[in-house]
């Protein structure tokens, strides 16, 4: 009697065991939910934007694209860190 | 673990695909797009040339307005598509006599390759042996000349696509409609909820993934169009009708300028991705707690 009242949980305890593991979702500054590799991308779509608007706009104003490049770096650490 | 180890044997095959078919080439591409390199020119090695393809896209004339004219191909399509498409399906959902000839008919569009396509129009818009120039010129007095007129050649170009797409649109939105359950329909009925407000609160929250993949497929399908448009307009006239695919294609193909074509396909892949992106941050994304 008292093995078939356990046999449903010690089931739970297996199947709970074999649930695949997500990838760890963040709750940062960001209106989403992210992953580090949503954060990653994130960045990168900036880090292209960015220095297309440069290369438009303030590179032939003098400004060289490694500003822009050290700009979107910073921006990257802070995105993958807190985002 | 041995469920996880069975999991990655099967998706191997497709990796392994995916990876020589779709990543070495993108890797490659991207390389290239670093470059000059003209292969049939007296000097045919690739040079070297940092981000100076991408520093000449930004200031290109014929590149940034054939990105904008692509926008208003894509905008238009996708959206009549999109509308379209849901009436149809929900007509579809409805008996009515000859549904099953009707379907297939509206089918028939989808198996014909973008080429035939483009022909088959080009015949019908051909002004001295086309069937709607003729009609419309008999019927409403209105001559139709796509190949002088750059508003009746994107309409022309935009009609096309339409009527190519539409029943792929119909068709993952029937089997959406199909799947919805009955009971959210007959609450919202018994609540007193009308047609507009079953649609806005029940319907379309409850096929928004549907929508999303469909609009993912049409967007980057649309993004990249080419030989249907070069068929039928030649990009022209002028530049009325030169999307983006066709800009590459004329860049790459006559100009044999593989390093600047690159370039030009880089960008564009940048913007599909970052577009089908934000749809899918605005509407499937899940939204993060702040408390």
């Amino acid at each position: 009697m008292s093995d078939q009242h356990h046999a449903p949980l010690a089931t739970a305890h297996h199947e709970e065991e074999r649930t695949p593991t997500t990838p760890e979702r963040k709750v940062g500054f960001l209106p989403i939910e992210t992953n580090w590799f949503d954060r990653l991308f994130i960045s990168v779509v900036i880090w292209i934007a960015l220095s297309l608007f440069w290369f438009r706009f303030l590179e032939p104003a003098g400004l060289s694209i490694w500003i822009a490049n050290a700009i979107a770096l910073v921006v990257a650490f802070i995105i993958i860190r807190k985002g | 673990m041995q469920s996880k180890r069975l999991g990655w044997i099967l998706l191997a095959p497709t990796l392994v695909i995916l990876f020589f078919f779709g990543v070495l080439p993108f890797i490659y591409v991207v390389y290239v797009s670093f470059h000059q390199w003209n292969p049939f020119a007296v000097n045919p090695e690739m040079v070297f040339n940092g981000a100076d393809n991408f520093r000449q896209i930004v200031f290109d004339p014929a590149f940034l307005n054939s990105i904008g004219v692509t926008v208003m191909f894509v905008f238009f399509a996708v959206l009549s598509e999109l509308i379209l498409g849901y009436v149809l399906a929900q007509a579809f959902m409805r008996d009515f006599p000859g549904k099953a000839i009707f379907r297939t008919i509206h089918t028939l569009p989808l198996i014909m390759a973008p080429i035939i396509v483009g022909s088959v129009w080009k015949l019908m818009t051909t002004p001295s042996i086309g069937i709607i120039p003729k009609f419309l010129d008999e019927w409403f007095g209105i001559t139709m000349n796509i190949g002088t007129s750059a508003p009746a050649a994107f309409a022309t170009v935009v009609i096309m696509d339409i009527w190519h797409w539409t029943p792929l649109v119909t068709l993952t939105l029937i089997a959406a409609l199909v799947s919805l359950p009955p009971d959210p329909f007959e609450q919202a009925q018994i609540d007193g909820a009308n047609k507009r407000q079953i649609f806005w609160h029940i319907t379309l929250p409850m096929i928004a993934p549907a929508v999303v993949a469909t609009v993912f497929i049409r967007l980057m399908d649309a993004l990249r169009t080419v030989d249907e448009v070069w068929m039928l307009t030649g990009g022209g006239p002028g530049s009325a009708t030169r999307f983006v695919g066709v800009h590459i294609f004329k860049e790459v193909f006559p100009k044999t300028n593989y390093g600047y074509g690159s370039t030009i396909s880089v960008i564009v892949l940048y913007l599909t991705i970052v577009v089908c992106w934000l749809l899918y941050v605005t509407m499937l994304a899940p939204r993060s707690k702040k408390d």
